[in-house]
């Protein structure tokens, strides 16, 4: 039981590493290019609506200091903006 | 073409990472994806001309403008929605398309352009320069620090944000007003900042603009200035007025939206010698003609005193076709094989080949 419980965290824990999220609201053309790209490459992402998420906004600021849309978080890596570049070079280190 | 539902940007990056050929020699280069390089783009592509689309983001700044209602045909359409319509039918012709940034514009002994980004050249007989605008900023003191911090130059991306909240539009254009008036569907209340004496947008926007003011959900003050943007903890807590409003100077706010004007991205021309006007705007004749034959220019980045997108589509269409009727003048010798050896001396930067079109009409 232990050595499950223990698996389900390590399982859990590269879930966690492996989570891209995407704060953005649903008008700003750049957060949807930003998806789009993201698509495009296969990487699975939560989206965070945060126009209509106040926990989010703040959850957001907290980890890029600042206000504006898009934020993608790769495992901890804050780009701030629509930069592709920035994102796949991010992503390569992943892996 | 399939028509897709969607208001957003649909066109995968994918569809960018296409290997422009450096060993040929374009008939026209365009540089810029707004709309107007894309209209461009279209109407080469169905002149048989050999064309390549350089630019740094698809759409331009139309695709910050949530609804665009002054575009023939369409009645009301987002900015992202009108860009992606106009991409569309530019890729139904054959066109060669790179996402990239230009770095420098050149003219070579045989009279061609040499178009170079940062790892590629490509040579052309002809160019059109439509680079567009950015943004003005205030240049107040606060402005550069508290920049995504409140401060904003997209109310239609960080709008949602500021629900309840009260925020500044400085500026008194249609477009400031437009922004307003969407800021006004989220934020409490709207402070319009005006340096002139009245606002002016469009008669519609300022009819919609005069409705929200009567509900108290904006505000306009005219005849000031911001001189400081203050903040607390990081984030905009007030600006400074060089007026008094309702008897005090500092009106507390939690965000500040920018849409003073534009400043034309005309640098890249200069550099060749194109002729520009005082306010950086390359001048161009009926024809989008600059003063450098083969270089022709349009849209924001124009000294048309009318910007729309329907007048900067119109411009590039016009260069679309004099680029067509110089080249068919052959006003330009072809490159030597020893121009076009030191092209493939380059490394493309991207590797990824894929065509980059649909259908091919003519």
């Amino acid at each position: 039981m232990k050595t499950k419980k223990s698996k389900e965290k390590t399982d859990l824990k590269k879930e966690k590493e492996k989570t891209v999220i995407v704060y953005s609201t649903s008008t700003c053309p750049w957060c949807e290019k930003t998806k789009d790209f993201l698509n495009e490459k296969g990487i699975q992402f939560k989206n965070v609506n945060v126009g209509e998420d106040k926990a989010a906004t703040q959850e957001m600021i907290k980890l890029s200091g600042q206000m504006g849309v898009p934020v993608i978080d790769i495992n901890g890596t804050i780009i701030v903006g629509y930069d592709p570049d920035r994102i796949e070079m991010v992503l390569a280190k992943r892996k | 073409m399939t028509e897709k539902k969607s208001t957003l940007i649909e066109t995968p990056r994918e569809k960018y990472d296409f290997v422009p050929d450096e060993k040929i020699c374009y008939d026209v280069i365009i540089i810029g994806t707004g709309i107007v390089g894309w209209s461009a783009a279209m109407y080469t592509g169905r002149l048989g001309l050999k064309t390549l689309i350089i630019g740094e983001m698809p759409g331009g700044t139309i695709t910050q403008t949530h609804v665009v209602e002054n575009y023939p045909g369409f009645i009301s359409l987002s900015g992202p929605e009108l860009a992606q319509k106009v991409e569309n039918h530019a890729r139904d012709y054959d066109i060669d398309i790179l996402l990239g940034k230009v770095e420098k514009i050149e003219k070579n002994k045989s009279n061609l352009f040499v178009v170079l980004t940062k790892k590629q050249k490509f040579n052309s007989k002809t160019i059109i320069y439509a680079t567009g605008s950015k943004w003005k900023k205030l240049g107040v003191p606060g402005e550069k620090e508290l920049e995504n911090k409140g401060v904003s130059y997209c109310a239609l991306c960080d709008g949602p944000l500021y629900k309840g909240k009260e925020v500044a539009m400085v500026g008194g254009s249609d477009s400031a007003v437009k922004e307003s008036l969407l800021l006004s569907e989220y934020a409490n209340k709207v402070y319009i900042i005006y340096r002139g004496e009245k606002v002016h947008p469009e008669p519609i926007n300022l009819k919609r603009m005069e409705e929200k003011v009567e509900q108290g959900k904006i505000e306009v003050i005219n005849n000031t200035n911001i001189t400081e943007i203050k903040g607390s903890d990081g984030f905009v807590s007030s600006v400074v007025l060089d007026k008094p409003f309702e008897g005090k100077t500092e009106l507390s706010l939690y965000g500040v939206f920018v849409a003073i004007g534009h400043i034309p991205l005309s640098d890249l021309a200069k550099e060749i010698g194109v002729k520009i006007n005082a306010k950086g705007e390359i001048i161009i004749d009926r024809k989008a003609q600059t003063n450098v034959p083969g270089f022709y220019a349009s849209g924001d980045v124009a000294d048309t005193s009318f910007k729309q997108a329907i007048t900067g589509v119109g411009e590039g269409v016009a260069a679309a076709y004099n680029a067509y009727e110089y080249v068919n003048k052959g006003n330009y010798v072809m490159p030597t094989n020893s121009e076009m050896n030191e092209n493939k001396k380059i490394t493309p930067l991207i590797r990824t080949k894929t065509k980059s079109k649909t259908a091919k009409k003519k």
